[in-house]
């Protein structure tokens, strides 16, 4: 299936799902509607249009799962969004803080190919301007993946590539504390049961609960 | 509550010279605070935030000067609220200098703010602080070189025990007469500096009046990092469009020039400087100790860590409870043979025999007795406690370790300690949960403190159910309300719009703390709490008093009986105890006993005579359960306003009978 089937309201919700399972696992119907702005049962209803065209299952204890099919489409419309900051940044001079949510406005109703045209106009640019890959025309991703710095352990040590939640507040804050990209991090601690990381940058050292730390992708070193 | 804006503007009006604190958290700015004011400090609010500033006045060689405490942060930014309340207070006052200290031992990250404020176009004077901790670190600071590489004085200090604040108020002195002279600005990269000045050059040509009257080249750098009071001043011009447009297209050039946005970039470009600086002026002499360090790993290690955590909560309570009870017995029986029979004779003397002199009583006699056995004695001890494990820094392995279990609340770590503080009096918890940072995570902790059994309503459930019922049940009230409490935090985390902010918190080991200091502090926030609850107490007593000695008691009676009697199975009189126990909890079963005595006659004092053990169950049960005392609602509207603290007294109620009538059935069904 090809994203140019599927209505722009369901991709938007195909996105959302994505996104939920990127950065805030497990995606559920709530989580959804609370991310999308919709009451519970209208995002049933666009869940059930989903599922109908192949794109979705949901798993026991509700947890919504992307097909394969619906994967290459999300991949797709990552690549629709990453060019789009790009171009809203680069071209459009729009503030830094605001491309992020014209971005996701713009995502679901841009084409391929006027993607690939875009991307031909901004010189095929590797990364959106908070750091994160673009996917490739063919849907591959080539740039560094890295890891989430909550899956290292205690004693491994990563450089940050880049935070992945493109929310200007966690980024700003962290940048104040030296958490920028090229940045080295050492683990010296792991709070069991789900708690938090103690970190060493420099010399400072943080405490960063795993929520914040599962959005800082490293390279391990 | 005293607003900010009018507070600090008269503040500012009032004085020749004034000074702001700032300073990253944890790095003694507090103890700069504390030693350079006494009393008289008023702390301003702005509407809306709970993050507070505070105001002193202090007198340096016949000289007033005006001290204003900003929260401690590690930037100016406009985002979260520590950083709004911070920047905001200090553009409103303008103060002739800003103080800042810094950690001599984390020089890199804490050059960071100053350089902020430099850019901000503030005159900064810096107080090189814990400078004992990096010699005894084997870190040596040329502090000459510091102050001759960010062009403002350095002063070395160890503010906790007081060195070298003399002559941090001198040269903030004569940096606030330099006069015209602006301070040097930090330089960052080429590029960077080249679009900051291009902006700032075409702001200057505006000719508009910049906000708080920054300088051209400080609203270009917020342009750049698109801060977003910047940017919504820009809006708000006439010719806003334009000036936005040349911010993006400036901040565009760099971010092209180093692929990462402008805002990050500057964020880089000033930690590069920052350290850059810090690696020119310090040399290490010797390598640190590891002892230390690795007795603090101890405290953050999970293996070890639990433990010791468990064994501190333990000896914090058996602390408040074998201290604050020796203290409550020792200032009970001083007052009761030394100041009650003289105030009684003089209240006879004055009022006669009859129920004016009783109702008097109540209020100054047994008013100021319950504030000596349950206020002073609890929280004093408390916050001595609190001090003790602040300054050591333990409060972060604490928040570190309880994180987990927070998070399942909507909570993060740094909220543990206010709730074990509310099983002394939830008054001075409640004042703790300051440490939160959003009014969320104040609400939630509020509303769980709220439901912690304090000394007070531990009193009634010893008392009643221990003494009466057995020691089982009076576990089984506590496991109860913990069960309740848990569920209640769980649901109002699902409930309450928002979600809590994950926990990013610096770590630092172990220090040495004053106890001068410690004393000094514990001081400061028992002042606090006598202000707030003292007059509660009063009053409320003497109302208690009043209602009682004109028999207007037995007229709720009647009202009261379809939920006592009909919905939780009590005699009507304890209905009436449960009411007005609001004004003082210990009191609701020596009430109780009271009004049993005067309605069934002088056999009532056992309780087993008119109440079964199902009924003393679920009477501990209700007391324990609905809103702490007035002391408390009064302390809740304090901090999170009135409608929110009517709100959680109101949820408590139900809550308190909503548990009180379904145990009343289950121990119905169960005989």
């Amino acid at each position: 299936m090809d994203a140019a089937e599927v209505p722009p309201a369901l991709l938007e919700c195909l996105d959302a799902v994505a996104r939920l399972e990127r950065e805030a696992p497990p995606a559920s119907r709530a989580a959804l509607a609370a991310r999308l702005g919709l009451d519970e049962a209208a995002a049933a209803r666009r869940l059930r249009e989903l599922e109908a065209r192949g794109l979705l299952r949901t798993e026991r204890g509700g947890r919504l799962r992307l097909t394969a099919a619906a994967e290459r489409i999300a991949l797709r419309l990552v690549r629709r969004h990453r060019l789009l900051e790009r171009f809203l940044t680069d071209q459009l001079r729009l503030p830094w803080a605001r491309v992020h949510e014209e971005a996701c406005r713009l995502t679901p109703v841009l084409a391929d190919d006027v993607a690939d045209a875009l991307a031909r106009l901004l010189g095929d640019p590797a990364t959106c301007p908070h750091g994160n890959p673009i996917p490739a025309a063919d849907g591959t991703l080539t740039a560094e993946r890295g890891t989430p710095l909550d899956r290292l352990r205690a004693g491994q040590a990563g450089i940050i590539l880049r935070i992945e939640r493109e929310e200007p507040g966690l980024l700003r804050d962290l940048a104040a504390l030296g958490l920028l990209p090229q940045t080295k991090v050492e683990i010296e601690e792991v709070a069991p049961l789900g708690g938090p990381l103690l970190v060493r940058v420099g010399s400072a050292r943080y405490a960063l609960g795993r929520d914040v730390a599962a959005r800082i992708l490293v390279r391990e070193v | 509550m005293l607003s900010c804006h009018g507070e600090i503007a008269r503040w500012k009006r009032e004085l020749p010279t004034s000074v702001a604190l700032a300073g990253n958290p944890n790095v003694g700015k507090s103890s700069v605070f504390n030693w350079l004011t006494g009393m008289g400090v008023v702390t301003a609010n702005y509407p809306g935030k709970t993050v507070e500033v505070q105001l002193a006045t202090t007198r340096f060689k016949d000289e007033e000067i005006g001290v204003m405490d900003l929260p401690g942060t590690y930037a100016m930014g406009s985002t979260s609220e520590d950083q709004w309340v911070a920047r905001r207070a200090l553009l409103d006052a303008g103060p002739d200098v800003v103080l800042v200290v810094v950690d001599a031992t984390r020089l890199e990250r804490n050059l960071f703010l100053p350089l902020q404020l430099l850019d901000l176009g503030f005159r900064v004077v810096i107080a090189l602080n814990l400078v004992d901790e990096a010699w005894r670190e084997g870190l040596r600071i040329d502090s000459a070189r510091l102050a001759r590489l960010l062009g403002v004085p350095v002063v070395p200090t160890v503010a906790i025990r007081g060195q070298g604040l003399d002559r941090l108020v001198e040269a903030a002195l004569r940096e606030a007469r330099a006069g015209a002279r602006r301070p040097a600005a930090p330089r960052y990269g080429r590029d960077v500096e080249e679009a900051i000045a291009a902006l700032a050059a075409s702001l200057a040509a505006e000719g508009v009046a910049r906000p708080w009257g920054l300088s051209p080249r400080a609203v270009a750098l917020l342009l750049l990092e698109e801060d977003d009071e910047a940017c919504a001043w820009a809006r708000d011009l006439p010719d806003g469009g334009r000036i936005l447009r040349d911010a993006a297209d400036a901040a565009g050039r760099i971010a092209a020039g180093h692929d990462e946005p402008a805002a990050i970039r500057i964020a880089r470009e000033r930690h590069g400087l920052a350290g850059e600086i810090a690696a020119k002026v310090k040399t290490r002499v010797h390598a640190p100790s590891t002892a230390q360090e690795r007795f603090w790993r101890l405290t953050t290690a999970p293996l070890t860590g639990f433990p010791l955590l468990a064994l501190v909560l333990v000896g914090l309570f058996a602390t408040l409870f074998w201290v604050g009870d020796a203290l409550a017995t020792l200032l009970t029986a001083g007052w009761e043979a030394w100041v009650s029979p003289g105030l009684r004779a003089v209240v006879h003397l004055a009022l006669g025999e009859g129920a004016a002199a009783r109702s008097v009583l109540w209020g100054v006699d047994a008013g100021v007795l319950a504030a000596l056995a349950v206020g002073i004695p609890y929280v004093l001890t408390f916050y001595l406690i609190l001090s003790v494990l602040e300054d050591t820094g333990y409060l972060n392995a604490v928040a570190f370790l309880t994180d987990p279990f927070m998070h399942r609340l909507g909570l993060h770590g740094r909220a543990a300690i206010p709730l074990v503080a509310g099983a002394g009096c939830n008054v001075p918890a409640i004042m703790g949960t300051r440490v939160l940072a959003t009014m969320r995570e104040r609400i939630l902790a509020s509303t769980l403190v709220c439901l912690m059994p304090c000394s007070a309503r531990t009193a009634v459930i010893a008392g009643a159910v221990a003494r009466y019922v057995g020691w089982g049940p009076a576990v089984a009230i506590y496991l109860v309300v913990a069960g309740l409490g848990f569920g209640a935090g769980w649901g109002m985390n699902r409930v309450l719009p928002g979600r809590s902010a994950g926990l990013v918190m610096e770590m630092f080991p172990f220090r040495r703390p004053s106890v001068r200091a410690m004393l000094r502090q514990t001081w400061h926030r028992f002042e606090g709490f006598v202000r707030v609850a003292t007059p509660v107490v009063l009053v409320g007593s003497f109302v208690l008093g009043v209602i009682y000695e004109t028999g207007l008691v037995w007229a709720f009676t009647v009202p009261l009986r379809p939920v006592v009697e009909g919905w939780l199975g009590l005699p009507a009189v304890a209905g009436l105890t449960l009411m007005f126990a609001v004004l003082r909890k210990e009191l609701a079963l020596q009430l109780l006993l009271t009004l049993a005595i005067a309605q069934y006659g002088a056999g009532a004092d056992d309780l087993l005579r008119f109440m079964d053990r199902g009924q003393i169950f679920t009477y501990a049960l209700v007391n324990t359960l609905y809103i702490p005392c007035i002391a408390t609602v009064a302390v809740l509207a304090r901090e999170l306003g009135w409608r929110r603290a009517l709100l959680i007294s109101g949820f408590t109620i139900a809550l308190a009978l909503l548990a009180g009538g379904v145990a009343h059935r289950l121990i119905a069904l169960a005989a």
